[in-house]
């Protein structure tokens, strides 16, 4: 399922602190993603891995280095032009979900849609096609506090999912879950990579790279590990939650 | 667009009606600035309109003529005045005599004019309860009446006279009490009185021994040269019987300009404040809808429709508020025709206070929102408090104090500006309320007579007053509860790592009442003498001082009212287990 390179990083750093006590969060990264691709990136707490995705995602900029999306260079971009290709070419999924509390599951899942001006009837409709497709249209006129932690999870992926990003970027997505709520975002998320959606998931949960393409190990920043086969000893366990 | 639109109409309408608290205490802050704003402006509007109202209805004359001679001597000298040049129409002239009245037990001096009991051409006072005047009968000015207390039916005494009360009017012929200019026959120095009218048969006997004088009422060709009518310093005009008429709100209208400046002042530190907690608390939602594609205009235009939309209901609020409170706070004289809101808001007050409202709104919003919009993604996502700027000599004191005072200090130290805030609330609230009690402290020599009767000036000072100090009350109310609260959640966390520690609640509680003593302080040191500088400077009179002991009781209960404000939602924050609010997250 894939094919053209999609997202580069090429020499990829992040370094916060002074000269007297500096913290390299990512440390010369290189990654292709290809177009399809399902892509995991494991690792303990603090290795830089959500840092990576802030990075590739252009909600941060490196240090050093480069970013490409679709061959357009973003560590370079305005912030306004970093804006618009958020909300045109990417779609983000967080560990603690980031819906907003005032407005319905369905308003928010349309929220990138109308950013992005599409009429409010086009993203009415776009957004409970995607509630469908996750399993809540009926919960669509439900407000996050009446969901469950994985009824919300869906509904960012939906969010995620609103503008046909050409990648979708995840933070621990089951971070947050319970197994059964963490069953359910297992399943889209094999869904997605089914349908061809390119995903770059950030993650210490092995479950979610049993049903990545491939896996890729981190610590201290720098990738330690890349490894189709990663995904083999995940998939395991991820069958034993099946 | 309509998308986008739907978008900031959708996220204001939710987030007004998710805050409602903070709604509410931001609308009542700009509304206590453009409510003051109104009333300011309807007293400027009716220190005209009524006496022009009056002098319609009266037939008011341009110019009003009365020579120092008496007797034969005026009537003379009235004579050739009634054919002079640019004279179209003339009344009188009537006889007057400056005498004494006595009712209810109170005497004043009182200008007793003698008129016909048909009207005149000129200078036909209204009436506004009873008859016009007939043998045996007194008619007194109604703001005079307002003054003595007197009604239609009682009985007053002129020179050992008796008279029944038949009438009250109002005329544009002379000024309202107490600026009926009574004086002593012959003499140029006026003192201040109140007017009656009598039958032109009853006055020779009222008047006795004294000499009567005259008085003649002109209309000229062109009313607004009566100022330079050639007749000398013998005439007064219309002009200056407006200008008169004026002065008795002059005080007010110092008083509410002066305070205005203040409440505005303190209305935009406590829309800040607000403003800045509700910005801390949508750190998360704007670094969503940066991660979900919204650019820095975006998320500006989404906080700033807010603020605006809340600007425009206050100001609508304010507008309605002040216009249905000008007339009981502030009458218009008694003695003349007219209300205070008897029209309809004028459109230059409309934008006036519009225009306050959305200054106040924009002014304290547009940095945090422009600072909201510029924050990075990551950082908003995190809801990360910006770290405080390590300073040496704070690190060294605070490790040398007692707990309360360190826990204080570093609370201020995470968040300089709401610190900065409550210095600014402060100075302005002292300031405000030395103001006040400098301008209860002028003693008011004012001589009526014989009696001291109520001072419509100082009434309309003391309207005045009291107008600023309930707003200035309902908004240091609102500033001080936001300020604690916005302090007590924000310190919720860092409170709880204070306790884990070994800080004891009792200890955290005190830690946050002196997190808003502590800038309070030279708030109140300053606003001291700026309160009493301030009156002096705008005083034009001799300036009486209050003593020192009420300056110190004001300083003394700013600050215990800060201090007992904090306590109580520092107690309920100290009293929740350290453990729910280091669990609690935002979900």
């Amino acid at each position: 399922m894939t094919g053209s390179t999609v997202l580069q990083a090429r020499g990829l750093s992040m370094l916060y602190g002074d000269k007297h006590a500096l913290v390299r969060a990512v440390d010369e990264v290189d990654l292709i993603v290809p177009a399809g691709q399902s892509l995991a990136v494991m690792g303990p707490s603090g290795c830089g891995k959500s840092s990576l995705l802030y990075l590739l995602g252009g909600l941060q900029r490196p240090t050093d280095g480069q970013v490409w999306l679709a061959d357009r260079r973003i560590d370079t971009m305005s912030e306004r032009a970093l804006a618009r290709l958020r909300r045109d070419n990417l779609g983000f999924v967080f560990q603690s979900f980031h819906l907003m509390d005032e407005l319905t599951a369905v308003e928010n899942v349309e929220l990138a849609a109308l950013l992005a001006g599409r009429s409010p009837g086009r993203a009415r409709k776009r957004a409970m096609y995607l509630l469908d497709r996750v399993g809540l249209a009926d919960r669509a006129r439900h407000l996050p506090s009446a969901l469950s932690g994985g009824q919300r999870q869906r509904v960012a992926i939906a969010r995620a999912l609103s503008n046909e990003p050409l990648v979708v970027l995840a933070d621990e997505p089951t971070g947050n879950l319970d197994s059964a709520a963490t069953l359910d975002v297992l399943r889209l998320f094999e869904e997605l990579r089914t349908a061809g959606q390119t995903l770059v998931v950030v993650t210490h949960d092995p479950r979610i790279a049993a049903v990545a393409d491939r896996v890729i190990a981190m610590r201290d920043g720098a990738f330690v590990d890349d490894n189709r086969l990663a995904s083999t000893v995940a998939g395991t366990l991820y069958d034993g939650w099946r | 667009m309509a998308g986008r639109l739907l978008l900031v109409c959708r996220l204001l309408m939710r987030d007004l009606r998710r805050r409602r608290t903070e709604t509410i205490l931001l609308l009542t802050a700009i509304t206590a600035a453009t409510a003051t704003l109104t009333i300011g402006l309807t007293l400027n509007e009716i220190a005209d309109r009524p006496y022009q109202q009056t002098r319609t209805a009266t037939a008011g004359p341009d110019v009003i003529v009365t020579p120092q001679a008496t007797g034969q001597g005026a009537l003379d000298e009235l004579a050739s005045l009634t054919t002079g040049a640019g004279v179209t129409d003339h009344s009188g002239p009537f006889p007057i005599a400056y005498l004494t009245m006595t009712a209810g037990g109170k005497s004043a001096h009182t200008v007793v004019a003698g008129r016909d009991t048909t009207p005149a051409s000129i200078d036909r006072p209204a009436v506004t309860d009873g008859t016009w005047v007939r043998p045996g009968g007194v008619v007194v000015e109604r703001a005079f009446a307002d003054a003595l207390g007197i009604s239609i039916g009682d009985t007053v005494t002129i020179s050992a006279h008796r008279l029944r009360v038949i009438g009250t009017a109002v005329t544009a012929a002379r000024a309202t009490y107490p600026y009926a200019g009574w004086h002593y026959p012959g003499s140029v120095l006026v003192e201040r009185g109140g007017l009656v009218w009598v039958d032109q048969s009853d006055i020779a006997t009222l008047a006795g021994n004294q000499p009567l004088s005259y008085t003649l009422n002109l209309k000229l060709a062109d009313p607004a040269a009566s100022s330079t009518y050639p007749i000398g310093d013998q005439l007064t005009t219309w002009q200056a019987i407006s200008y008169l008429n004026g002065r008795l709100y002059s005080d007010a209208r110092i008083a509410l300009l002066v305070g205005s400046w203040l409440l505005n002042g303190l209305a935009l530190a406590g829309v800040a404040g607000i403003v800045a907690g509700r910005i801390i608390g949508q750190r998360r939602r704007v670094g969503l809808l940066k991660a979900v594609g919204a650019g820095p205009a975006m998320i500006a235009a989404i906080h700033l429709a807010e603020y605006l939309a809340i600007g425009l209901a206050a100001a609508a609020t304010g507008l309605v508020t002040g216009w249905l409170a000008a007339p009981a706070l502030i009458r218009p004289s008694a003695g003349l025709i007219g209300s205070v809101n008897a029209q309809p808001p004028a459109l230059r007050m409309v934008v006036a206070v519009t225009v306050l409202a959305l200054a106040i709104a924009v002014a304290a919003t547009l940095v945090p929102v422009l600072r909201a919009a510029a924050t990075s993604t990551v950082h908003a996502l995190a809801d990360a408090a910006t770290p405080p700027r390590r300073r040496w000599w704070r690190i060294w004191l605070s490790r040398r104090l007692p707990t309360p005072l360190l826990i204080g200090m570093r609370i201020n130290a995470r968040r300089p500006r709401r610190a900065r805030l409550v210095t600014v609330n402060t100075l302005i609230t002292t300031t405000t309320l030395v103001g006040i009690l400098m301008v209860n402290t002028q003693a008011v020599h004012f001589d009526l007579g014989y009696t001291e009767l109520a001072n419509p000036r100082v009434e309309r000072g003391e309207q005045a007053t009291l107008v600023l100090t309930v707003v200035l009350c309902v908004l240091a109310l609102i500033n001080a509860v936001v300020s604690a609260w916005t302090a007590v959640l924000d310190a919720r966390q860092p409170l709880a790592v204070a306790r884990t520690l070994g800080a004891t609640p009792a200890q955290a509680g005190l830690g946050l009442a002196v997190a808003q003593l502590l800038p309070a302080i030279p708030g109140v040191a300053v606003g001291i003498p700026a309160g009493v500088g301030l009156v002096t400077f705008v005083s034009t009179g001799e300036v009486q001082y209050p003593p020192d002991s009420s300056l110190f009781a004001t300083a003394l209960g700013v600050l215990l009212a800060i201090a007992a404000l904090t306590a109580i939602p520092a107690m309920v924050a100290t009293r929740r287990p350290v453990v729910d609010i280091l669990r609690s997250a935002p979900t």
